[in-house]
């Protein structure tokens, strides 16, 4: 896993700390209060795709709703907080 | 095969018969693929192309290389491709065609290399691809002459007396989107070329959305430089073309120099002096992606037997049905114009209400449909600036999702596609 997406999988599990569970556009809004993590381009996709690795990993659950995804820290993942 | 009125008919089912990744089941789902604009998919032919190099030969090509039987065949073919190159896009000869790894290497190769004097500016649109847009303001920056932006309408189409209010007898160089690949716009090329030469000013276009899809003629156009990406085009990732005018090429500075752009390198007197060839060679320094040029030239080739005519005619199909139907369903807003024979065959949208984040819309339609997976790509297109322009912000996640579509696609695609987008919109609602 290269750099890149390891700051954007620290992204979503810091900003899931912050408010758990969020929106994507919960999640895109708050993705500068971490700059230093949330890095990529503007639009986002990196940080969904660090999202998407994050539920392969069972970290992180995400559920449909009809305001889009909802994702939801379910348990520790073992990154020191 | 020929019709009654002596053209060829294209059996397009069999066109789809030549693209493997669309007749499997991926996690037991059929794929739709609406992504091409950022990569079309690869037939058959052009792989075996590159097996065929990779497997066979795999030698260094290219003058004063390797002489031995299989740096001679590499040599052959890769010059094969060049030819094949030069009679897709029609230019006069095959030394105006340069391998480039991408259209945003050639387009950074002009504005890196073309002369440019402070009291002359650089004309550009909001419509740009940032490559066709950064590395001329990056080098207007270093020279400290002007940068112009022409403005493009908010349906994305242009009006041609801005470009007169822009071009003036100081513009070196004009760099133009001819099909947008956020819009689709098919800009009108040709006065633009006019009314820059009328300036004495020099035109590069970016074809990397138009090439794959209607024939460019660069003779016919009278563009002096032209810039393809050849993954557009079903051919492999990593090649582009940078085609340019042979007498200005030669003008150009050297972009990249090491191996294979020399004649000779002279150590004389405790001093270095080297000598270089002319162009194409002088602007391919180092070996080249030999396997990538042979999947090139298989590519063209299988564009060409169909024909750009008869894709053009097919995609205008395909976007009249995309287009009508996204606006009928009457829940999304579009970008672009809305005559279809103004566009390539790709829609971007976004829904009329934000609440939904542009990711969520093409991960729903990623993951969520219970029988297909409708691969299309959301975000911003690398056209942030025109985005701006029509109030939408980038830096506030705000985005739009895009279809696109190619020769292997089916009216029927396009058919589950508005249906359940329509159901989509209702979920959303």
């Amino acid at each position: 896993m290269g750099e890149h997406k390891d700051r954007n999988i620290e992204c979503v599990l810091a900003i899931l700390q912050k408010k758990n569970p969020a929106s994507t556009k919960e999640i895109m809004a708050m993705r500068d209060l971490f700059p230093k993590l949330c890095a990529g381009c503007a639009s986002g996709g990196d940080v969904v795709l660090a999202g998407k690795s994050l539920v392969e990993k069972g970290i992180v659950e995400r559920k449909w709703s009809s305001i889009g995804f909802i994702w939801e820290l379910v348990s520790d993942p073992g990154y020191e907080k | 095969m020929k019709n009654n009125k002596g053209v060829k008919m294209v059996v397009w089912s069999r066109i789809r018969k030549d693209f493997p990744v669309l007749n499997q089941l991926y996690e037991g789902k059929n794929l739709i693929y609406f992504d091409s604009a950022c990569m079309a998919l690869k037939p058959v032919q052009v792989w075996n192309a590159m097996e065929y190099y990779y497997k066979y030969l795999g030698a260094c090509g290219g003058a004063g290389r390797s002489t031995h039987c299989l740096g001679l065949e590499t040599s052959l073919l890769t010059e094969e491709a060049r030819k094949k190159m030069t009679s897709f896009i029609n230019a006069s000869d095959v030394n105006e065609i340069i391998w480039t790894r991408n259209a945003t290497e050639g387009l950074n190769i002009i504005a890196a290399t073309i002369p440019l004097k402070k009291e002359q500016n650089i004309v550009t649109t909001t419509l740009e691809h940032h490559s066709g847009m950064l590395p001329f303001l990056k080098r207007s920056k270093e020279v400290g002459s002007e940068f112009r932006l022409v403005r493009a309408k908010n349906d994305g189409t242009f009006d041609i007396a801005d470009f007169e209010k822009q071009i003036d007898d100081n513009t070196k160089i004009v760099s133009f989107v001819h099909a947008s690949n956020l819009t689709g716009t098919i800009a009108p090329l040709k006065e633009i070329i006019e009314i820059a030469h009328d300036h004495g000013a020099l035109v590069v276009s970016d074809e990397a959305q138009y090439a794959p899809h209607a024939k460019l003629d660069v003779k016919n156009l009278d563009t002096d430089f032209s810039v393809l990406s050849i993954h557009k085009a079903c051919g492999p990732t990593g090649v582009g073309v940078l085609y340019g005018k042979y007498d200005l090429l030669e003008e150009l500075d050297m972009f990249l120099v090491g191996g294979d752009v020399i004649e000779d390198v002279i150590y004389e007197n405790g001093q270095i002096t080297a000598k270089y060839l002319p162009p194409p060679q002088k602007f391919e320094a180092g070996l080249q992606n030999y396997g990538g040029m042979m999947g090139a030239s298989a590519a063209v080739d299988y564009l060409q037997n169909i024909g750009m005519d008869n894709i053009r005619q097919r995609e205008q199909v395909f976007s009249k049905k995309l287009l009508e139907g996204i606006l009928e369903i009457d829940k999304f807003d579009v970008l672009g114009p809305l005559d279809y024979k103004q566009r390539t065959a790709l829609v971007s949208f976004r829904p009329k209400s934000a609440e939904i984040n542009h990711n969520d819309i093409a991960e729903y339609f990623n993951d969520m449909l219970p029988q297909h997976k409708i691969l299309m790509r959301a975000g911003n297109m690398c056209v942030h600036p025109f985005q701006y322009q029509i109030g939408m912000s980038p830096a506030k996640g705000e985005g739009i999702i895009r279809a696109s579509l190619y020769i292997y696609n089916t009216i029927n695609e396009i058919e589950i596609f508005l249906s359940a987008l329509e159901d989509f919109a209702k979920i959303i609602e």
